[in-house]
């Protein structure tokens, strides 16, 4: 299943609505529950299953201890659990959107949806860097700190000059890899007069319309909720 | 900040169009702005700290960011660099009021260090003061959305959080929480300028 990068981002904008907004009522209710298990859904059947398992487990493990530890819970104690479950399961479904969006679309593909779409250079050419990099600067952390790990620097022996030891070094690399990527960018003619042809090819297929369809009913739904709260409050 | 000649080298001459090498430079940098961004915002687990991490992200990300400065000697790079922070802010899902609080601050960090012909140490700092700034919106949706919102956290979880939350949100701390954005961004400007001193300068990179 290949969806276009335009869907992917109707997608992202109507889960980041809903979840942020949430609204009332059992509709809403329903609905935010729809939106919420949707990116878990999607990752799972993009071949995702153990990321798309465990982010699921920690949502649902952090919604329970909300819902069951916490009114056991007196003062402090209760806050601090509420308010790290409450954030997790705030944020756990929108990063599983965000890594299902970042994993399954490659630079080319995410160019030419720009391009259809007329969104300027000067935005889409650093947003498709964006997320070309993002994996490599993972990689690169890794290996600072096994490198880190293996000198025996740790946040404990070295305090906040750990941010100083770990942030030099990936700065570092990452401005080489800069240019690298720059030269290979420059290379395959980004930056050329013209505008450039692409080998990702993008179009809107039945399962876009479905996503497309889903992600408005729900913004929707969300929009009558808060306009007319009683009209949907059942 | 002093131009060496190996930055000259690396980065284009000031002034004049975007090319596609700034713009890459801009992707780039992003990402480690908000990879140190979203690293201090773990902290945010914590409502105590929920609030105090308006005036931690700063101290940290004017390492990143005055480095990028070396490179952004034209006009515009600053303000990418606010609005792409706001729509990663806004994927990783806190809410589209950063998008625009990082545009105006990223416009007007932008205006400061061009104003300095790119070259000013202390616009740099003064830039990276109001740049900071952009992290407010990411608590506007507690205040603008309250109405729509906060029911929902109360039914969900219950009012001693909601409480605990919100003594810490109530609308008359946001200019506090803008000026310590603006505080500690200066701050993080000086640490930023140590570091690069230290480390970048003499590795010739910045």
């Amino acid at each position: 299943m290949r969806l276009d990068p335009r869907t992917k981002m109707v997608m992202l904008f109507a889960v980041s609505t809903v979840l942020l907004l949430g609204g009332n009522g059992g509709a809403m209710f329903a609905v935010r529950t729809a939106m919420l298990l949707f990116p878990f859904g999607l990752l799972a059947i993009s071949g995702r299953m153990h990321a798309a398992g465990l982010m699921l487990a920690a949502y649902l493990g952090s919604y329970a201890l909300a819902a069951f530890a916490a009114p056991t819970l007196e003062g402090i104690a209760n806050a601090i659990t509420v308010a790290t479950a409450t954030v997790v399961s705030r944020f756990v479904p929108t990063l599983a959107l965000a890594y299902f969006v970042f994993a399954t679309t490659t630079v080319s593909e995410f160019m030419a949806a720009m391009g259809r779409m007329r969104i300027p250079d000067w935005i889409a050419i650093p947003l498709s860097v964006l997320f070309r990099f993002f994996p490599t600067l993972g990689q690169e952390a890794r290996a600072i700190n096994a490198a880190m790990r293996m000198r025996n620097i740790t946040p404990i022996s070295r305090g906040a000059s750990y941010v100083e030891n770990c942030l030099v070094p990936l700065m570092s690399c990452a401005v080489s890899i800069g240019e690298d990527l720059s030269a290979a960018a420059l290379a395959r003619g980004l930056g050329a007069p013209w505008p450039r042809t692409n080998t990702g090819s993008v179009g809107f297929a039945l399962v876009d319309a479905v996503v497309i369809a889903v992600s408005l009913a729900a913004t929707a739904a969300l929009a009558l909720s808060l306009a007319f709260p009683e009209a949907i409050a059942w | 900040m002093k131009t060496t000649g190996n930055a000259s080298a690396s980065t284009s001459k000031t002034g004049g169009r975007l090319t596609g090498k700034d713009l890459i430079n801009v992707g780039i940098f992003t990402a480690i702005y908000f990879v140190v961004v979203f690293a201090v915002a773990c902290l945010g687990f914590i409502p105590i700290l929920m609030a105090a991490i308006c005036g931690i992200i700063p101290l940290i990300a004017g390492i990143p960011y005055m480095l990028f400065l070396t490179r952004a000697r034209k006009f515009g790079m600053t303000t990418i660099l606010g609005l792409l922070t706001g729509i990663i802010m806004f994927i990783t899902g806190m809410g589209y009021f950063s998008i625009a609080t990082g545009l105006v601050f990223g416009l007007i960090a932008d205006l400061i260090w061009k104003s300095g012909s790119y070259a000013s140490a202390s616009r740099a700092i003064l830039s990276h003061g109001v740049f900071s700034c952009w992290i407010i919106g990411n608590f506007l949706p507690f205040l603008i959305t309250a109405n729509t919102y906060l029911p929902t956290v109360r039914a969900q979880y219950g009012d001693a959080y909601v409480n605990e939350l919100m003594t810490y949100l109530q609308p008359e701390m946001y200019p506090v929480l803008l000026v310590a954005c603006f505080a500690t961004g200066i701050i993080g400007g000086f640490i930023g300028r140590a570091i690069l001193k230290k480390h970048f300068v003499r590795a010739g990179i910045a």
